[in-house]
């Protein structure tokens, strides 16, 4: 049995805050954009909240990455390069192929990197490409009165929405994925219980779904 | 005789502040009827020229040209606080007016060419459009000496303000081109036969919506071109304002963007965004392809997990 404690107060409340965030974004954002759908919110109900949590959403994802600036935890975003291909490769081949039959991890989880690359890569890009894009998309379209009436010979508003809209739909793919990884632990529920206590508790037999992974 | 000797002191301090407030009103009052009055020099034209009546017949033509301003439409207008000679030739100053006064050339650009004007509004960028415009280029004799005035009294001209109601603004902004083209309304009239629920077209959009090009030019400051398409030019694919590239809706959203922001302040326009419209975002093509993605990725990651399962059971299974 192994514990580790990878993930510090702040890390878990923002992790939690932003996931109640993001469900209430997706729920609110549909909401608006199929308005008329029957079991989804009202318009009217669905655009201050869908405002309201963008706003806490800019600020949530503004405490992250100060706190990655000035904290331990930006090291686990710190891309390694070297053997980063041989690295992708083991690891997609695990994923793809080893995992079902039985094969040892790659990548071991430890307090100085608690991602393995391909999760490295994709948090990278979902927490410095994609949501500063939907975050900057999203106050764009709130005060797109102020940007120019065209760009590179196409609508100001008509460029920010889209962006905010395909934008949205990676963030859902990139949600759709994570919730999927989080249940490659030790067993089902390592990881979800890892985010919540802090601790990575690993008991080292790799019994049921592969070896250890850490959530976010 | 001490005791008493207060009494007309204070009724002399009452007085002088009495006096004081009473000066500052009249002051007050004094200046706000003067800014509702003309200029002064305006009242000696205004002394003529506000006669509805004032015309004469051209003697070449045999037109009866108007010569009356309503000074109230004047005094409500963007130029009410101009003086009438500083669009018009100085000699108008004099009565009965020189001859040479005639030749004037009234020119819009050349007043408002100053700095902080062009920030404002860009007349030489709608000089640029204006000079592509249909207006400017025909061949139909009644285009002749077509100008800004043709469309934009300037005596009586007012820019839309925010809050406006929207279906006041497409009605006066409409007003102007029925001023000359109100054959098109006439229900025989074959011009807008193709365009579906004319009416409620014409209620709720404005002419030029259509009737300029749907690139909008590079000058933030401006919504809509004054280079005026001929008929057959203007747009009449419906996608382009209803789905395509969403041209009315963005228009829509401005300005309702503005509304809001008058009204509720960066904060209150960023919580309510009472402007937002229903199908801004809206793109078929994003969307399907987007959903068939994360369809095709639940799908995956269910095979996997499924797998995993399997996987699971069958080492299981082996275990002694």
């Amino acid at each position: 049995m192994s514990a580790i404690y990878l993930y510090p107060g702040w890390v878990r409340l923002w992790h939690w805050f932003s996931a109640l965030l993001f469900l209430v974004l997706l729920l609110s954002g549909a909401s608006m954009h199929y308005a008329g759908t029957p079991w989804l919110l009202s318009f009217k109900l669905a655009v201050p909240i869908h405002n309201a949590a963008g706003i806490l959403l800019t600020l949530g994802w503004i405490g992250f990455v100060v706190g990655n600036l000035f904290t331990d935890n930006g090291r686990h975003y710190r891309v390694r390069w070297r053997g980063l291909m041989g690295r992708l490769v083991a690891q997609i081949r695990y994923y793809g192929y080893g995992i079902f039959r039985g094969a040892p991890h790659p990548f071991k989880v430890s307090a100085e990197m608690k991602f393995n690359v391909l999760q490295q890569l994709s948090y990278l890009g979902a927490m410095y490409l994609l949501m500063p894009l939907l975050i900057l998309s999203g106050w764009a379209f709130l005060f797109a009165v102020y940007l120019p009436e065209s760009l590179f010979g196409l609508g100001s508003i008509w460029i920010v929405a889209m962006t905010h809209l395909a934008v949205a739909y990676g963030l859902v793919l990139f949600w759709m994925v994570h919730i999927y990884v989080i249940t490659t632990g030790e067993t089902v529920l390592t990881n979800l219980r890892a985010m919540l206590t802090g601790w990575d508790r690993e008991s080292g037999t790799g019994a049921s779904a592969g070896p250890s992974e850490s959530a976010s | 005789m001490s005791a008493k000797s207060p009494g007309p002191r204070r009724r002399r301090r009452l007085a002088a502040v009495t006096s004081l407030i009473m000066a500052v009103l009249l002051c007050t009052l004094g200046a706000a009827a003067a800014s509702a009055d003309p200029p002064a020099d305006n009242r000696a034209c205004l002394r003529c020229h506000g006669m509805a009546t004032l015309a004469y017949r051209d003697g070449i033509t045999g037109n009866l040209i108007d010569l009356s301003i309503d000074p109230g439409r004047l005094a409500g207008s963007v130029h009410g606080k101009v003086a009438c000679v500083k669009c018009h030739a100085q000699g108008y100053r004099d009565y009965p007016h020189p001859q040479d006064a005639r030749r004037e050339q009234l020119d819009c650009v050349g007043c408002h060419r100053e700095a902080h004007e062009r920030i404002s509004y860009p007349f030489e960028a709608i000089a640029g459009q204006f000079a592509k415009s249909i207006h400017a280029t025909g061949d139909d004799p009644k285009l002749r000496g077509f100008g800004c005035h043709s469309c934009h009294d300037p005596h009586a001209f007012r820019v839309s303000t925010v809050g406006k109601p929207l279906g006041e603004i497409v009605m006066d902004d409409n007003a102007v081109c029925l001023s000359c083209h109100a054959q098109v309304t006439d229900p025989l009239s074959d011009r807008h036969r193709w365009l579906p629920k004319r009416e409620a077209h014409w209620a709720a959009v404005r002419c030029i919506e259509c009737h300029t090009p749907i690139a909008v030019g590079g000058d933030g400051a401006q919504r809509v071109s004054h280079q005026i398409l001929a008929g057959k030019e203007s747009n009449s694919t419906c996608v382009n304002c209803h789905s395509g590239s969403q041209r009315l809706l963005s228009r829509l959203y401005a300005y309702r963007s503005q509304e809001d922001l008058a009204r509720d302040g960066l904060f209150g326009k960023a919580v309510f965004n009472e402007a937002y419209v229903v199908g801004l975002s809206r793109s078929p093509l994003i969307d399907r392809l987007s959903l068939a993605f994360i369809g095709v990725t639940a799908l995956g990651l269910m095979a996997h997990g499924l797998g995993r399962y399997l996987a699971y059971r069958r080492s299981r299974g082996k275990q002694p």
